[in-house]
C-alpha cells in the first residue's frame, strides 16, 4: 500500500495556512510525525482521515483519490484523534458497537472481537459502566480499542500516548510495532522518545511545511558532529544561550551542564552522539 | 473599586461569550419581529391587548405600555431558554474548575451570572424598545413623542421582570442543574401559572403584587379606564396575539396609567426577592464539585477508579482477533440512537411520559390532540434538541465524520430514531383515530412528528447547538396550547387536507438544509 500526498495545502484565510505545499509518500510501516504546536500535524492527519478537505493538492491510496472517494479509505481506516469525546451514557460495549456500525463492520464475531479488544485495553471490568464515569486514561484506551475494530490497513494516531502512564506507553509502542506488519501507521507525538523507539521513518514539520523526512539515521545526520556538552558557571548560562542553540540544561550545584548544537566547538566542550531529539530541535528551531 | 472592576470584567466576558452565539442572534431576530407585531398595523386581523371592544389609539403611551408588557411576557418566554445554561457552560468547558479555585464566593459568582443574564435580556429589551419608538413614529399619526411616557413602563414593568427571569434561570441551574429537562418543564409550568394571573379579572391588590411580570397592574389600569369612560362591562380577554377578523374594534385615548408607590415597591420587592433567592441558592451551589453532589455517579466513579488503579493497557495481538464482516446497514445506528434518546433525562421521567400516553387513551380525543400531545412532545425537548448536534458537543464527530457514508447512514438513523420516539408517544392517539377510521388526523400527527424532529435536526446542525430549537419549540408549544392556527404543525386546530400540503414542502426544505449543511461539515471538518 502506498499513501501518496502531493502538493497538499490547507488554507484557513488569506494569510493563515494549516499546510503548505506538502508532499510525502508513505508505505507500509510506521511514520512518526514530529513538530511543535501549530506545525500542521493534526491538520495533515485530519485530511488523511477524510475529516477535513485540503484547499489544494491530492492524496491517493494505491492510486485512488481519497479526497474525491473518501469512503475508499474509511473502510480500512483506524483513527485515534487527539481530542476526542465519548457518549457519556453508553457503556464500552455499546460505544464500540456504535463505532463498529460507523465503520461498517459487523457479523457474528463482532461481539467477541469487542470483548477481546476490551480485554486488551483492560477495560473488561468497567465495560458495563457508562463511559462518562471513566478517567482520562480509560477513555484513551477505549479510543485505542475503537481504532482497531475494523481490522484497519491505515492507522492514524494523533498524540496517542496522552493520558497513558509510562508502563502503558511501553505497551502501546509494542502494540504499534505488532500492528505495523502490513499496515500504514502514522503517529504524531510531542514526545520524541515515543517516535524514536518505533518509527521506521520520521517526518519533521513546522509551520505547515515538511522540513525533512527519512529514516531516523538520515534525520540524525543533519546534526551529526554538531552536538556538544559543556559545563559552566550559572552566571554565564544566559549569555551562552543567546549565542548557541541549547537543547538541554541541567543544574549541578553551582554549575550547569548544557547540551548544545553548534557548527563550531566551544572550548572545554565534549562532543556527543546526536539523537533524534537533537535533530528535531535543531530542525524546528533553526528553520525559522 | 478593584473588586468592582473584577465584577465588571467577569460579567463582560460572560456577556460577550453569550451574545456571540447563533441562539442569541436568532432570539434577537424573533424578538424584533414580535416587537414589530406587538402594535398591529391598521387593518390587521389580530389584536394584542384589547379591553372589551377597545384598543388604545396609537400614541406614545399606548405603544410604550403595550410593547413593554408584551416584552415582559414574550421575552420571559424565549429569554429563559436563551440564558439558562450559563453555569452549565462553565461546567462543560471546565472553566468552572478554575473559577472554583479562585477566591470568588458562591454568592458573587451566582450574582455575576444573574447580572450577565440580565445584560443579555437587557440588550434585547433595549433593541425591542427602539423598535417600539420606530412604531410610535410610524403608526401614531403625528402625535407628539414623550420619551418619559414611553420608557416608564419598560423601567417599572419590563426591567424588574427581566431581572426576575435572570435570577430564575440561575436558580433553576443551581437546583435542577442535573436535569435540564425538568428546568424546561418547570419553567413551562411556572410561566403558565404566572400568565394565568396577569389578566385583571377579580384581582385584589395582593394578586396584583404577586405578579412578577408586573403586567396585571397595567392591565387593570387600562381596564378601569375603559370601564369608567366607555364601557362598564369591558374586560381584558387575553394578552397575546388574538385573531379579530370580522370583530368590531373601537379605539380609546390612552394617556398612561398612574404608577402607584405600592406598585413601584412591589417591583423593587421582586428584585429583592430575586437577590435573596440567589443568596439562599449560593448555600446549595455545588461550586463545580459535581461528583460530591451526585451520589450515584460517585459510586460509579469509585468503581472505575479502583479498576484503573490495578489495570493498564495489555498486549493486543492483532492476528488473534476474530475476523469481522462488512455490514453497512443502519439498524445498529438506529438502535444506539434510540438507546441514547431513551436514557436521556431522569428515568422516572418516562413514568410521566407513560402517564401522558395513558391520558391520551382515555380523555376526550380533542383534548388529547390539542393539549396532551403537544405537552408530551414538548417534554422530549431535551431528547431531540441535540439529536444531530451531539457529535460536535461530545467531540464524537472525529469518529462520525470519518465513518463510512456518514451522511446517508448516520444522519438518516438519527432522524428515524427521533421520529420513532415521537410516533411512539403519540401512539395512543393514533390508535384511537385509526379505530375511528379517521385517517386524516393520523397523517397530520405523523407529519407533525416528522416536522418537529426535522426542525430539531435542522436547527441543531445550523446553530451547532441545542438552544435555538429549545427556544423555538417552547414558543411553538405555548402557541399550540393557545390554539394558534399558525403554529399548528400536527393538525390539532385545523384538520383539513391543506395542512399536509403546507407541511410537506416545509419538511422537504428542512431535510434538504440538514443534509446539505451536514455534507458541508463532513467535507470541511
Amino acid at each position: 500500500m502506498v499513501l501518496s500526498i502531493q502538493h497538499l495545502s490547507k488554507k484557513y484565510s488569506k494569510e493563515k495556512f494549516g499546510l503548505r505545499d506538502y508532499s510525502l509518500n508513505i508505505e507500509n510501516g510506521i511514520l512518526g510525525l514530529l513538530g511543535p504546536n501549530g506545525a500542521g500535524k493534526s491538520t495533515l492527519m485530519k485530511i488523511i482521515a477524510t475529516i477535513s478537505k485540503p484547499s489544494s493538492g491530492t492524496i491517493t491510496l494505491d492510486g485512488r483519490d481519497i479526497v474525491k472517494e473518501p469512503n475508499y479509505i474509511r473502510k480500512i481506516l483506524g483513527y485515534l484523534p487527539q481530542d476526542f469525546g465519548v457518549y457519556a451514557n453508553l457503556n464500552a460495549y455499546e460505544f464500540l458497537e456504535y463505532i463498529a456500525a460507523m465503520k461498517g463492520v459487523g457479523g457474528p464475531n463482532l461481539r467477541k472481537r469487542i470483548e477481546m479488544l476490551l480485554e486488551g485495553v483492560n477495560l473488561i471490568e468497567a465495560a458495563k459502566l457508562p463511559i462518562g464515569t471513566y478517567s482520562g486514561g480509560m477513555k484513551q484506551r477505549i479510543g485505542i480499542a475503537q481504532a482497531l475494530l475494523n481490522d484497519p490497513k491505515v492507522l492514524i494516531f494523533d498524540e496517542p500516548t496522552v493520558g497513558l502512564d509510562p508502563e502503558e506507553r511501553v505497551r502501546f509502542r509494542n502494540l504499534i510495532s505488532d500492528l505495523a506488519q502490513d499496515c500504514i501507521i502514522i503517529l504524531s507525538s510531542h514526545i520524541v522518545s515515543d517516535i524514536e523507539t518505533i518509527a521506521d521513518e520520521v517526518a519533521v514539520m513546522k509551520g505547515g511545511m515538511l522540513i525533512t523526512k527519512g529514516t531516523q539515521p538520515d534525520v540524525i545526520k543533519s546534526v551529526a558532529g554538531k552536538v556538544f556538552e559543556i559545563v559552566m558557571e550559572g552566571s554565564a548560562v544566559n549569555d551562552f544561550k543567546t549565542k548557541h542553540l541549547v537543547i538541554n540544561s541541567i543544574r549541578q550545584k553551582e554549575n550547569t551542564r548544557l547540551r548544545y548544537i553548534s557548527d563550531s566547538v566551544v572550548n572545554t566542550s565534549i562532543p556527543c552522539t546526536a539523537s533524534l531529539e537533537d535533530a528535531y530541535l535543531f530542525l524546528t528551531k533553526n528553520n525559522a | 473599586m478593584h473588586k468592582m472592576n473584577n465584577y465588571k470584567s467577569i460579567i463582560k466576558g460572560d456577556y460577550q461569550q453569550r451574545t456571540r452565539s447563533y441562539a442569541f442572534l436568532i432570539t434577537l431576530a424573533i424578538s424584533l419581529y414580535l416587537a414589530y407585531t406587538f402594535v398591529p398595523a391598521p387593518g390587521a386581523n389580530y389584536t394584542t391587548v384589547k379591553i372589551g371592544k377597545y384598543v388604545g389609539e396609537n400614541n406614545t403611551a399606548w405603544i410604550g405600555h403595550v410593547t413593554a408588557m408584551m416584552t415582559s411576557i414574550f421575552l420571559s418566554l424565549f429569554g429563559f431558554y436563551l440564558i439558562n445554561s450559563s453555569i452549565k457552560k462553565d461546567r462543560d468547558t471546565e472553566v468552572g474548575m478554575i473559577i472554583a479555585t479562585t477566591p470568588v464566593s458562591n454568592f458573587k459568582y451566582l450574582f455575576t451570572k444573574v447580572l450577565s443574564n440580565f445584560m443579555v435580556l437587557l440588550t434585547i429589551t433595549g433593541l425591542v424598545s427602539i423598535m417600539g419608538i420606530i412604531l410610535v413614529f410610524a403608526r401614531s399619526n403625528g402625535t407628539p413623542f414623550n420619551i418619559v411616557q414611553f420608557l416608564l413602563p419598560y423601567l417599572l414593568t419590563t426591567l424588574p421582570c427581566m431581572f426576575f427571569i435572570s435570577s430564575l434561570a440561575v436558580l433553576a441551574e443551581v437546583f435542577l442543574g442535573k436535569w435540564p429537562i425538568l428546568q424546561y418543564i418547570g419553567f413551562f409550568c411556572l410561566f403558565g401559572i404566572i400568565t394565568a394571573n396577569v389578566l385583571p379579572g377579580t384581582g385584589t391588590t395582593a394578586k396584583i403584587l404577586i405578579d412578577p411580570f408586573g403586567v396585571k397592574m397595567v392591565m387593570t389600569g387600562m381596564e378601569n379606564l375603559v370601564r369608567q369612560q366607555y364601557d362598564a362591562t369591558a374586560t381584558v380577554g387575553s394578552v397575546g396575539f388574538n385573531l379579530s377578523s370580522g370583530q368590531e374594534v373601537k379605539t380609546f385615548l390612552f394617556q398612561g396609567i398612574s404608577w402607584s408607590a405600592l406598585y413601584i415597591i412591589s417591583r423593587l420587592l421582586w428584585i429583592g426577592i430575586s437577590i435573596f433567592a440567589i443568596f439562599i441558592a449560593s448555600k446549595f451551589f455545588h461550586r463545580f464539585d459535581v461528583k460530591e453532589k451526585i451520589s450515584s455517579r460517585k459510586k460509579k466513579n469509585i468503581i472505575t477508579e479502583n479498576i484503573e488503579a490495578r489495570n493498564v493497557l495489555q498486549e493486543i495481538k492483532r492476528s488473534a482477533l476474530p475476523s469481522i464482516l462488512t455490514d453497512y446497514g443502519i439498524l445498529p445506528f438506529i438502535k444506539t440512537e434510540l438507546l441514547m434518546l431513551f436514557r436521556k433525562g431522569p428515568k422516572w421521567f418516562w413514568l410521566v411520559n407513560i402517564g401522558g400516553m395513558i391520558a391520551m387513551f382515555f380523555i376526550p380525543i380533542k383534548i388529547a390532540h390539542q393539549f396532551v400531545l403537544p405537552i408530551v412532545w414538548f417534554m422530549q425537548v431535551g431528547r431531540w434538541s441535540d439529536l444531530a448536534s451531539k457529535e460536535k458537543t461530545n467531540r464524537i464527530h472525529y469518529f462520525t465524520y470519518a465513518a463510512y457514508q456518514p451522511l446517508k447512514r448516520l444522519l438518516t438513523s438519527q432522524i428515524i430514531a427521533g421520529i420513532v420516539i415521537a410516533v411512539t408517544l403519540a401512539l395512543p392517539l393514533l390508535i384511537r383515530y385509526l379505530l375511528a377510521a379517521d385517517l386524516l388526523p393520523v397523517l397530520n400527527i405523523f407529519m407533525g412528528a416528522v416536522f418537529i424532529v426535522l426542525l430539531a435536526v435542522c436547527l441543531g446542525i445550523l446553530s451547532e447547538g441545542k438552544k435555538l430549537f429549545e427556544i423555538l419549540f417552547f414558543g411553538i408549544t405555548y402557541f399550540n396550547l393557545n390554539l394558534f392556527p399558525i403554529t399548528d404543525y400536527f393538525g390539532a386546530v385545523s384538520s383539513g387536507k391543506s395542512l399536509a400540503l403546507i407541511m410537506l414542502p416545509i419538511i422537504a426544505v428542512l431535510l434538504m438544509i440538514s443534509f446539505v449543511k451536514r455534507k458541508y461539515e463532513i467535507e470541511h471538518g
